[in-house]
């Protein structure tokens, strides 16, 4: 009896909601995520969502170079942090509105990308995951070097936040809702990319740089695009973080910002683009909500455990969570039984003014 | 002026010398085969004329153009399209985009018809060699007689003036050779120009009008298949010395 429910219950779950494209649910997220401030969260909840939303940018732009074209960077954190101490330079210095240098600093992201490209790329594999890890950490050591400009160990505080015409709890409002949107054309942006006629290109050099050769593609080239488009946006990131905590310092150099985008798209799946997208929220929900606000755990703890829920869960997925909830959507809809294709068929027939030519 | 010339080409690989003062020439539309006992550093010769090894000496003239130490993409990009003797499809992407790759090159975007978008004329290559049905199955879903055509799909998809074939009967079985042999002479038909190394001579010897055989990095005879047939050094190379 109840089995007979359930089946009805799963037959019109497949009629009626798997056949839903994939868009209407991200669709529907997105509306989530624009009305999700009218409940009037705390600000630290807000300003997690903030994080997150940067963390999905940055996530992405590491998925683009290492997830479609296999070169392995373990020092994301050196364009992260040229975003934050470009945009404080350039407010320091030039005294230029925050809308400005967000963009001169992920444009001066992207030069940089461009000249380290050119000798970091001339390594593979291994060889330049270690190459890319030493640049944030020169990095440390210019910023403590030139003391005077960069502010050394302080780093540099006080640059303005985004909105400062608004009062303190509308700014964070207004952040939220500019880092999301900011998100979301960041989003489409690298998604498109990577799914043109670069982005094959960019996968041809993943599978085999080789053949990409043999196939008159120019390997170096479309190498360098990625490292440079992958630096433009994680410096833009980094440059809108530094507004939205007000200072610029050496720890958007750390080993810790290094590995965020590795850990994000791992953990969402490699390659997918939307994958490291929707884990930057899910990580930062599990760490700064689930853990910290909910249950409370102190700061050591909260720690471990959150890094034995991210170790275990990438061993139960190992291709990550958005691919696998995508891989089971896609297997629950092959797997229908022949009852809902016949339905659908009539359903289509219906809708059609009952034509009497049979389905083929 | 000859299409391809190829002049006192030397390579060596510490002591050994696996390609020693080469000559020989290709004309338009020609189809010739290079053939020798493993090691003889015919596929060191391929390597060195697409540019994927430097040569220590010698040079390699397209098209009465230098190309020698060009970088293989430009060399590709130059009409010299080549083909692996293990292939190396892109196993994660889908057959017709491991064409689109090509397609995306200079000289495949330049090839393309105003008419035609680059999926069309990957569809349409891909009809020419019967794949068409495994379009958007994902490249390592292929059997290997698949692959070995879809390289050789993606090599023309750039409308190479030379094809170069590095054992394009590799692994495959009598049916798949027939089906092969067809389809290289069907491309020097529609007028490409087609070099061919080879270890099966019997399929080898139908296809070509010349053949270039190779030996310790030496070319030690060329010749029309039938003379080289009757060579006694080719003999002495492949079955031992008389005594």
């Amino acid at each position: 009896m109840v089995k007979r429910y359930f089946r009805a219950a799963y037959l019109s779950f497949l009629v009626h909601v798997v056949d839903i494209p994939p868009r209407f649910f991200a669709f529907l997220i997105f509306i989530i995520f624009l009305l999700f401030p009218i409940t009037g969260p705390p600000e630290s909840i807000l300003l997690m969502m903030i994080i997150a939303n940067l963390m999905a940018i940055y996530g992405a732009s590491w998925d683009l170079l290492v997830g479609r074209t296999g070169q392995i960077s373990l020092g994301h954190a050196l364009f992260f942090g040229i975003g934050a101490y470009a945009t404080a330079l350039l407010y320091v210095y030039l005294n230029l509105q925050p809308w400005a240098t967000i963009f001169i600093a992920a444009l001066i992201g992207f030069v940089i990308a461009l000249l380290i490209g050119f000798p970091c790329l001339r390594v593979k594999g291994p060889y330049l995951a270690l190459v890319t890890m030493a640049f944030p950490l020169i990095m440390t050591g210019v910023v403590y070097y030139f003391k005077d400009i960069t502010g050394g160990e302080r780093g540099i505080y006080g640059i303005p936040r985004l909105f400062p015409f608004l009062n303190y709890n509308q700014q964070r409002f207004a952040e939220y809702y500019f880092t999301l949107i900011l998100m979301l054309i960041s989003s489409i942006i690298i998604y498109k990319i990577a799914n043109s006629k670069t982005g094959i290109v960019f996968l041809s050099i993943l599978d085999d740089e080789l053949a990409s050769k043999a196939c008159g593609i120019n390997v170096t080239k479309y190498k360098i695009m990625a490292f440079a488009i992958s630096g433009l946006f994680a410096s833009l990131a980094g440059a809108v973080n530094a507004h939205i905590l007000s200072s610029a310092s050496a720890a958007s150099f750390t080993l810790t910002i290094s590995f965020m985008p590795v850990i994000i798209t791992i953990f969402g799946g490699i390659g997918t683009i939307y994958g490291p997208i929707s884990a930057a929220y899910v990580l930062q929900i599990l760490d700064r909500y689930l853990l910290y606000k909910v249950i409370n755990v102190s700061t050591e703890w909260r720690t471990i455990i959150y890094v034995v829920i991210v170790i275990v869960l990438i061993l139960k997925w190992p291709r990550g969570i958005a691919r696998t909830a995508v891989d089971k959507l896609k297997d629950l809809e092959e797997a229908r039984p022949v009852e809902v294709v016949y339905k659908k068929m009539k359903k289509k027939e219906e809708s059609s003014g009952g034509s009497i030519h049979a389905p083929s | 002026m000859h299409l391809l010339e190829v002049e006192d080409l030397t390579k060596s690989f510490g002591g050994l010398i696996a390609v020693k003062n080469v000559n020989f020439n290709v004309d338009e539309r020609e189809i010739i085969g290079i053939i020798g006992p493993n090691g003889a550093g015919k596929t060191t010769l391929f390597n060195l004329i697409t540019g994927y090894l430097k040569p220590d000496s010698g040079k390699i003239r397209f098209n009465g153009e230098e190309i020698t130490g060009l970088p293989p993409y430009k060399i590709a990009n130059k009409g010299l399209a080549r083909t692996f003797q293990i292939v190396r499809p892109f196993r994660h992407l889908p057959t017709i985009a491991n064409i689109m790759v090509a397609l995306n090159s200079p000289r495949g975007k330049k090839r393309i018809e105003w008419v035609k978008t680059p999926e069309r004329k990957a569809m349409e290559m891909l009809e020419d060699v019967g794949l068409s049905e495994m379009m958007l199955e994902p490249a390592e879903n292929l059997s290997h007689g698949d692959l070995k055509r879809l390289e050789i799909a993606r090599a023309m998809a750039l409308e190479p003036q030379i094809v170069l074939l590095d054992e394009p009967f590799g692994g495959l079985s009598p049916v798949e050779t027939e089906y092969m042999v067809k389809s290289i002479q069907r491309m020097h038909l529609d007028g490409h120009t087609i070099v061919i190394v080879e270890h099966k001579l019997h399929a080898l010897m139908k296809l070509v009008k010349r053949v270039i055989v190779m030996h310790y990095g030496e070319k030690i005879a060329e010749g029309s298949p039938e003379e080289i047939a009757k060579n006694d050094k080719v003999i002495e190379v492949y079955l031992g010395k008389v005594a």
